[in-house]
C-alpha cells in the first residue's frame, strides 16, 4: 500500500513536471519576441492600438515596432546575409513587388489567411490588387496636398496651386522620392492623370516631369518619414506640403488647423510581408494573419483615416469614419491610383536621376565656391 | 504564470485520468479535485479580467505618450543659421544654406594655370601654372554663439581672409565682431568669375575690415549696419592682405579709419521661382594722412539689382565714390594708393562704377559632372577727371563642379586694368584690350 502510494506520488510529480516543461518548451520554440517594421508616427500608433496589443495579448509574443523610411535595401541586406532582424515589414506595394521578384520575401498562400466573419474566403474578401504572392494588403492611403489654415487665409484648392509659386509664395514640402512627385509634376504641366505613366515611360516625358519640378525646386523642403511632413506644417517651415492623408487627419484631430486638398491625390496600398530566412517566420506569419484579419483592419481605421483593404472590414465602420477615407466615394473620383507595377520596374533607374536632380541647384547659387 | 498553471492543470488532469489507478480514488478526492479546478477557473477569470484592465491602461498610456510626443514635435524648432554670415548677409536665401550646431573645419587646395598676352615670359612658355593657395578655416555655431574664420597661404604671402565671432538673437538678427565682410552692394560678390570685377580691385567688393556688424533679417528685407575701426590689418603699410584697401605706399601715405556702412535690401518675389533683390548701400569713413597728419574722408553709394529667375541670374550695380585725402599739396588729391596681395597701385579718387553680370545654371544630368554655371561679367570704372581713361574688365567663363572639385575656366579681357600690361585704375594706362585665359582647379573640404 505504502509502495503503491509512493509510486502514485512519483507518477503525479513526473506528470506535473512533464506538463510544465512541455508548455514552457512550446512557448520557447515559437519565440516570445517579434520585430515589426513600419512607418512611425500616427501610422504606427494606429497599428499598435488597432491590433498589435491584441496580438501580443492573445499570442504571448512581444512585438517591437521599428520605424523606417521605405525601400528594400535593408531587407535585401538582411536576407542575403541570413541575418534577418526584421521579422515582418509594412511595405509599399511597389517595394513588395520588387522584393518579391528578387526572392526576398516569403510566399503567402491566400488560403492561409483568415476568412471574413461570414465565411467568405480571404481571396474574395480583399479588394482587387490587395493580395500578391509575397504580401497581404492592409490599407489604402493617399498622398495629398496639406496646408495650415493658420498660415494661409485662402488655401490652395488644386494641385496646380502647389506648383504656382507666384500665387502661393513660400516653401513646399515633398517626400524625397520620385514617386507621386513626377506624376504631380506632369499633371501640373497639363497632362491628364490617365496618361501620366504612358508619358513618363518616354525620355521626353521624364524630362518634362523634371522640368516641371524645376519650377518649385528652389523652394522644396524634403521629408522622408511621414511624420516629418506634419512637423514641417506644425513649425511653419513650409506653406504647404505633400503628406499622407491619415497623418494630416490625425494631426487635425488633436487640434492642428490643417486642411487637405484632395485634388489629384495619389492613392497607394501598403502590404505586410515577411522577409525570408527569419528565425521567427512562423510567428511572423501568425502576426501577418492577425494583422490582416477583418477585425484588425477595421480597428486600425478607427485610429487613422486609411481604407482597410478587406470589404468585410469596411462593413464594420461607421459612416463618419468611412467618409474620411481615401476610398470614400466623394474622395475617390478626385484622385488616381499609383501604378505600383510601373514603379516596381522603373524606380531604380529613375531614383538615380532623381537623387542627382535633388542635389543640384536650379538657381545660380549666391555663393560660388573657390574665391 | 499561465505556463505554470497549464502545467499544474496538465498534471492534475493526468492524475485524474490515469485509468489503472482511478479505482483507488475516493469520491471525496474527486470532489476535492473538482473544487480545486473551480477555484483555479475563478482565479483564471480574475486574471483575465486583470489582464484586460492592464491592456486598457497600457492603451491609455500609449495614447498619452503619443499625444505628448506630438505636442513636443509641434513645438516650434529654432532655425539653424549659417555661421559664415553669408546666408545672413545675402539675406533672402533658401534654407539650403542653413547649417546645424557645431564647428566645421574647412579648407581648400587650389592650382592655377594661365596664359596672358600682356606677359612676354608667359607667352614664351605658352602659359604658366602653379600652386594658387592652401587655406584652412573654421565655421559654425555653439548655441547662439557664432564663429567664422579663414586663413590663406599663397606662394608669395599668407594672410587672414576673415575672422569673427558673433551672436544670434532670438529673432535671427546677428551681430559679428572681428574681421568681417563690408556690407556694400551686391553680396556676397559682385561677380561670378574667379577673377572678380573692377569693384573688387578698388575695395568696393569682397572687402574685409575690422569692426562690428549688425544684420537684421525680416523675410524679404535685409538690413545691415556696420562700423569699422580700420582695415583688417593695423599696419597701413602692410601689403600682405587679402582685400584691397587704401593704404600707405610710396608717396600716398593714408590709412582708412572709422568707417560706417549701411545697406538695405528688399527682395520682390520672395520665395518664388523669380526673385528680384533691390538694394542701396552707403559708406563713409575717415582717411588719415601720415604726412599732413590730417584727416580726410571718403564716401561711396551704390544701388543694385540681383535677379534670379529660374536658371538665370542678372546682377546690376551702379556705384558712385569720392575720396578726399588730405595729402601734401605737391601730391594732390586726384590719386590714392590701394593695395593687397603684396602689391599696390594707383586709384582715381573720384569716379563711377558700373557692373552688369549675367549667369546661367546649365541643366545637366550627368553622373560625372554635378554643375556647370556659365557667365559673363562686365564692369567699368569711369573716372571723373577727363584725362583719366576709363578701365574695363569683361570675363566670360564657366564653373564646372564635380563633388568637392571645382574648375573655373575664364577668358578675361581687360582694358586699362591693373595686372594687364600697363593698365591703370588711375591716370596713366593704355587704351588696349588685353587677354588672359585663366584656369583654376580647386579641391574644397
Amino acid at each position: 500500500m505504502m509502495i503503491s502510494r509512493f509510486r502514485r506520488r512519483c507518477r503525479q510529480a513526473v506528470m506535473v513536471s512533464v506538463g510544465v516543461i512541455a508548455a514552457f518548451s512550446t512557448a520557447q520554440a515559437e519565440t516570445d519576441r517579434l520585430t515589426a517594421v513600419s512607418w512611425g508616427g500616427a501610422y504606427t500608433r494606429s497599428q499598435i492600438l488597432g491590433f498589435v496589443r491584441d496580438f501580443e495579448r492573445s499570442s504571448g509574443i512581444d512585438v517591437e515596432m521599428i520605424d523606417y523610411v521605405g525601400g528594400i535595401d535593408e531587407i535585401r541586406s538582411q536576407v542575403r546575409s541570413y541575418n534577418v532582424k526584421w521579422d515582418v515589414v509594412d511595405l509599399e506595394l511597389f517595394d513588395a513587388i520588387r522584393a518579391c521578384d528578387e526572392g526576398l520575401l516569403v510566399e503567402i498562400d491566400p488560403a492561409s489567411l483568415p476568412t471574413a466573419p461570414d465565411g467568405t474566403p480571404a481571396s474574395e474578401d480583399f479588394v482587387e490588387g490587395a493580395l500578391m504572392p509575397c504580401g497581404v494588403g492592409n490599407v489604402a492611403a493617399a498622398t495629398v496636398v496639406a496646408y495650415s489654415s493658420s498660415r494661409l487665409d485662402q488655401g490652395p484648392e488644386t494641385l496646380e496651386d502647389f506648383f504656382d509659386l507666384g500665387k502661393f509664395p513660400g516653401r513646399r514640402g515633398l517626400r524625397r522620392t520620385p514617386m507621386s512627385n513626377l506624376e504631380w509634376a506632369l499633371i501640373a504641366d497639363g497632362v491628364e492623370p490617365s496618361r501620366v505613366y504612358e508619358i513618363l515611360d518616354t525620355d521626353d516625358g521624364l524630362d518634362r516631369a523634371f522640368r516641371s519640378l524645376d519650377r518649385i525646386k528652389q523652394q522644396i523642403e524634403w521629408w522622408e518619414l511621414g511624420e516629418e511632413a506634419i512637423r514641417l506644417l506644425e513649425t511653419d517651415a513650409v506653406v504647404m506640403t505633400s503628406a499622407y492623408n491619415g497623418r494630416v487627419e490625425s494631426a487635425a484631430a488633436r487640434g492642428e488647423p490643417f486642411a487637405i486638398v484632395w485634388d489629384h491625390h495619389v492613392r497607394f496600398k501598403d502590404v505586410w510581408a515577411v522577409p525570408r530566412h527569419s528565425e521567427n517566420e512562423a510567428a511572423a506569419l501568425a502576426f501577418l494573419r492577425f494583422a490582416t484579419s477583418t477585425r484588425s483592419l477595421a480597428n486600425q481605421a478607427q485610429y487613422i483615416a486609411y481604407g482597410p483593404l478587406r470589404k468585410s472590414s469596411l462593413r464594420l465602420l461607421d459612416r463618419d469614419v468611412l467618409k474620411r477615407l481615401p476610398t470614400a466615394e466623394e474622395n475617390l473620383e478626385l484622385g488616381f491610383a499609383t501604378d505600383a507595377q510601373w514603379w516596381g520596374e522603373n524606380l531604380p533607374a529613375i531614383q538615380r536621376r532623381f537623387d542627382r536632380w535633388v542635389e543640384r541647384s536650379i538657381q545660380v547659387p549666391r555663393e560660388l565656391p573657390g574665391r | 504564470m499561465v505556463v505554470l498553471l497549464a502545467g499544474f492543470l496538465g498534471g492534475s488532469l493526468a492524475m485524474a485520468g490515469s485509468s489503472d489507478e482511478s479505482s483507488e480514488l475516493t469520491r471525496a478526492d474527486v470532489e476535492r479535485l473538482a473544487a480545486e479546478v473551480a477555484r483555479m477557473r475563478e482565479r483564471l477569470d480574475e486574471m483575465e479580467a486583470l489582464r484586460e484592465r492592464v491592456g486598457q491602461l497600457e492603451q491609455a498610456l500609449e495614447e498619452a505618450r503619443r499625444d505628448l510626443e506630438s505636442r513636443q514635435l509641434a513645438a516650434p524648432q529654432k532655425r539653424d543659421v549659417s555661421a559664415s554670415g553669408d546666408a545672413a548677409e545675402a539675406g533672402n536665401t533658401s534654407s539650403d544654406e542653413d547649417e546645424s550646431d557645431g564647428i566645421d573645419f574647412k579648407g581648400a587646395l587650389r592650382f592655377t594655370a594661365f596664359w596672358s598676352d600682356s606677359n612676354d615670359a608667359v607667352k614664351g612658355t605658352r602659359g604658366d601654372s602653379g600652386l594658387d593657395l592652401f587655406r584652412v578655416g573654421a565655421e559654425g555655431s555653439i548655441d547662439d554663439l557664432l564663429l567664422s574664420a579663414e586663413y590663406r597661404f599663397y606662394p608669395f604671402m599668407d594672410a587672414i581672409h576673415h575672422g569673427w565671432i558673433g551672436y544670434e538673437f532670438d529673432n535671427e538678427d546677428q551681430i559679428q565682431l572681428g574681421i568681417t565682410r563690408v556690407p556694400f552692394g551686391l553680396l556676397p560678390y559682385a561677380s561670378h568669375s574667379f577673377w572678380f570685377g573692377v569693384p573688387y580691385y578698388l575695395g568696393f567688393s569682397d572687402d574685409y575690415d575690422l569692426g562690428v556688424k549688425y544684420i537684421h533679417r525680416d523675410g524679404p528685407t535685409n538690413l545691415q549696419f556696420a562700423f569699422f575701426k580700420n582695415a583688417e590689418l593695423a599696419g597701413a603699410s602692410d601689403l600682405g592682405r587679402y582685400s584691397y584697401d587704401i593704404l600707405s605706399a610710396g608717396d600716398y601715405r593714408n590709412e582708412e579709419s572709422n568707417q560706417v556702412n549701411v545697406r538695405a535690401a528688399h527682395t520682390f518675389g520672395f520665395e518664388t521661382s523669380c526673385s528680384h533683390e533691390v538694394g542701396v548701400s552707403g559708406q563713409w569713413g575717415e582717411l588719415y594722412n601720415f604726412d599732413t597728419r590730417r584727416r580726410g574722408d571718403h564716401w561711396a553709394a551704390a544701388a543694385h539689382l540681383d535677379t534670379r529667375c529660374g536658371r538665370w541670374n542678372l546682377q546690376l550695380q551702379g556705384t558712385r565714390f569720392e575720396i578726399n585725402p588730405e595729402q601734401p599739396t605737391a601730391i594732390g588729391d586726384d590719386i590714392v594708393r590701394v593695395g593687397g596681395f603684396e602689391t599696390s597701385y594707383d586709384m582715381a579718387t573720384e569716379g563711377t562704377l558700373a557692373v552688369a553680370n549675367v549667369a546661367y545654371n546649365v541643366p545637366i544630368d550627368s553622373e560625372y559632372i554635378d554643375q556647370i554655371i556659365c557667365y559673363n561679367d562686365y564692369s567699368v570704372l569711369f573716372k571723373d577727371r577727363s584725362d583719366f581713361r576709363k578701365s574695363q574688365l569683361n570675363t566670360t567663363g564657366c564653373l564646372v563642379g564635380r563633388g568637392p572639385v571645382f574648375l573655373y575656366l575664364d577668358l578675361i579681357q581687360a582694358n586699362n586694368m591693373v595686372f594687364f600690361g600697363d593698365g591703370s585704375l588711375a591716370g596713366q594706362g593704355e587704351d588696349d584690350w588685353k587677354t588672359r585665359f585663366n584656369v583654376n582647379l580647386g579641391y574644397y573640404w
